[in-house]
């Protein structure tokens, strides 16, 4: 995965990246980075360095797992907005289209008035369609259809391979990353979801229905042409884990054979801010939850893939002059 | 009247002692509490138990400074007790012995600003009572917990929400994989999340494996993904591959798919960047036209202008485009797959009954 990377890998220490999932600091942002409409949003940002943006843009992605219910949604969601912190120009584009929640996960549900069966009939353009997130304005959020209008979607994949292209052309400049948030099953809707996409995530969870339905869309995807999958392990508890009444992580890797791109612990948080309309990222101070969603974003953007997982809760050490905090 | 006399005793002893009690004094002086029961004078202007105090001008009446804080919380009743009203014909006339003792030696440190300010009430009531008035409301405004209209009184009527106010902050660590809620252990097999240690175990999926799992899967799941979406029952046009077809029940939401617009329509609008949208654009048009068709046609009849029916022209114009546009928007409804220009050859003329206006756009 490394050498997918533009820039040579050299500077990362190869035992450390090798053994963990961690990298060491490195100044990114004096490197030559794209020059993009946000610069002014990263100079808001107080990173002193940035994932080094991999592949080629825009990237679309499209977020799926067969099973309803695993949080394809919400990863979405918080991967979406955590690469619009990084920096990166983010498209999400709910795909779910007779059961579309993104908008509320976000926040967004009043301020969407158009969506892409209205540009597809000419009521409006496009740029009228992308609602912009008012937190980060670099992110956008592009609903399919409204929920009781009916679809004319005769064609196909088409409509989204035509939005891709759109996008591409647009005066502020391509999108970094394209987010499609895909249904559940493999009906028209998937179908629909996946026609535009380069690469896929892949959200489990631990437990075996999710697994095999998983399995089936991971074929199905390959089959269309689409080889990076990458999967993130979702709702996952080490204590469970740990009294071996959960799958690990290696375990479901074993059965999927997938790259990982984020293990996602348990975090009641996850309800409290769906409830919100406020995604997990954005909570201060950040989650456990939160900050693996980061985490995954992170990797996704350097097009990497975890070299280690967490496995079982340790007690913490206490030093000897914990207790002063030291 | 102990109570009162008790209570209001130590406020003035203690003013020589210095700047952290004159504060207190000055605290409790301009406290809500002083305030509030000028806002309920009127009512207790009328009860009996103001008798006991000589009410001359009972427009000024001020509560002596007696809010120690263990009687913050007392009731209305108390503090009626509590209060001493005071005339303001230039003397204060005070019905409490207590209480003139505490005016003399009010007088003794006249040096003290708190001091002289006091002596300022004894001498000075009116002005001290406008003074009063004006801290007093100042104050009525901080006690309460937002402003009306302000923004902490949107959120606390549920207008605004206090979690969503603003653009989120940056953060504050730089990096998710080392940052104060992230630390690796020294020899990279520990973690330590939000206070949590973890052990680490390394991933062990090689290339190999991935790609064992690739072939089992192409084996396992022979699919070809479908182009084009078409309805059970429908025949296949001929030009589709008959594998790339995906059959969908007709009670499918997606068995609606036969749109009003063509798909090279619907792409063009798709890439239109600027400009007026095509729907949009297609009914003005079309308004347009027959606007011109119904003037050139009035023309050849020669109508009377009716200045009355002219101003009925507006409405079933605007009327029209909303109904158009429900009618287009009902798929069900636009199987025929016309597109827009034809649009106004669907809709009933409404401007029939209102020839006559038409003379008033003419030239």
């Amino acid at each position: 995965m490394l050498t997918l990377k533009p820039l040579p890998a050299n500077t990362k220490p190869s035992l450390l990246s090798s053994l963990t999932p961690f990298r060491p600091k490195t100044q990114t942002l004096t490197k030559p980075f794209k020059p993009h409409s946000n610069l002014a949003i990263q100079s808001v940002l107080q990173w002193n360095r940035k994932p080094e943006l991999a592949g080629q843009t825009p990237r679309v992605v499209v977020i799926t797992s067969g099973k309803g219910g695993v949080g394809k949604t919400t990863t979405t969601a918080n991967v979406g907005l955590s690469l619009a912190r990084l920096g990166f120009s983010v498209v999400s584009i709910d795909a779910d289209v007779g059961l579309r929640n993104l908008d509320l996960l976000l926040g967004l549900e009043n301020r969407v008035n158009y969506t892409l069966v209205e540009v597809m009939n000419g009521d409006c353009r496009l740029d009228q369609a992308l609602v912009r997130d008012k937190r980060w304005s670099n992110f956008e959020l592009l609903c399919i259809s409204k929920p009781r209008s009916k679809l004319p979607l005769g064609f196909g994949g088409k409509a989204l391979v035509w939005l891709v292209e759109s996008l591409k052309s647009r005066q502020e400049g391509c999108p970094d990353f394209i987010l499609i948030d895909c249904p559940a099953g493999i009906d028209a809707g998937f179908i629909t979801a996946i026609t535009s996409a380069n690469e896929a995530v892949l959200v489990t969870t631990p437990d075996i229905t999710s697994l095999r339905d998983a399995d089936r869309v991971v074929g199905l995807l390959e089959c269309d042409g689409i080889r990076d999958i990458k999967m993130i392990v979702n709702r996952v508890r080490t204590d469970m884990i740990k009294g071996e009444d959960m799958m690990s992580v290696l375990d479901v890797q074993e059965m999927l054979g997938l790259a990982l791109l984020g293990v996602i612990p348990e975090d009641t948080e996850v309800i409290r801010s769906t409830n919100r309309g406020y995604p997990l990222v954005l909570n201060k101070p950040p989650t456990l939850a939160g900050l693996a969603f980061e985490q995954a974003a992170w990797r996704l953007v350097e097009q990497d893939s975890m070299k280690a997982v967490m496995v079982e809760e340790e007690p913490k050490k206490r030093g000897f002059f914990s207790f002063f905090g030291v | 009247m102990t109570t009162t006399s008790s209570v209001s005793t130590p406020q003035f002893h203690s003013f020589p002692i210095q700047p952290a009690s004159l504060l207190w004094a000055s605290k409790h002086w301009f406290s809500p509490n002083v305030v509030k029961p000028r806002r309920d004078f009127v009512l207790s202007f009328s009860l009996p138990n103001c008798n006991r105090v000589l009410l001359i001008n009972p427009k000024f009446r001020f509560r002596a400074a007696i809010n120690n804080d263990n009687n913050n919380s007392a009731n209305p009743e108390d503090e009626e007790e509590e209060e001493q009203c005071i005339q303001d014909t230039g003397k204060a006339v005070v019905n409490n012995s207590e209480s003139e003792s505490g005016t003399t030696k009010l007088l003794d440190w006249k040096k003290d600003p708190i001091s002289k300010f006091q002596g300022m009430i004894t001498t000075l009531p009116p002005f001290v009572f406008v003074m009063k008035r004006g801290a007093g409301s100042n104050f009525v405004m901080k006690s309460r917990p937002s402003r009306p209209g302000s923004v902490a009184d949107l959120v606390r009527r549920g207008q605004l929400r206090s979690d969503r106010r603003g653009i989120s902050t940056p953060l504050k660590y730089e990096d998710p994989f080392n940052n104060p809620l992230v630390k690796v252990g020294k020899s990279n097999s520990t973690i330590e999340i939000c206070g949590k240690v973890y052990r680490l175990a390394p991933v062990t999926l090689t290339e190999e494996q991935q790609a064992i799992h690739q072939r089992r899967r192409s084996r396992a799941y022979q699919w070809k993904r479908p182009t084009i979406f078409l309805k059970e029952g429908d025949p296949i046009p001929p030009d589709v591959d008959p594998d790339t077809v995906r059959w969908i029940p007709a009670n499918h939401p997606f068995a609606t798919t036969a749109s009003d617009i063509d798909e090279d329509l619907a792409q063009s609008n798709v890439y239109q960047k600027h400009g007026v949208p095509f729907r949009i654009k297609a009914e003005h048009e079309a308004l347009q036209r027959k606007l011109e068709a119904l003037q050139n046609e009035q023309k050849l009849n020669k109508l009377v202008i009716d200045t009355g029916n002219a101003k009925e022209f507006e409405r079933p114009f605007r009327f029209n485009a909303k109904a158009n546009e429900l009618v287009e928007q009902n798929p069900l409804n636009s199987q025929s797959g016309d597109s827009k220009p034809s649009k106004p050859d669907r809709t009933p003329n409404p401007f029939n009954s209102s020839s006559s206006s038409e003379e008033m756009q003419k030239p």
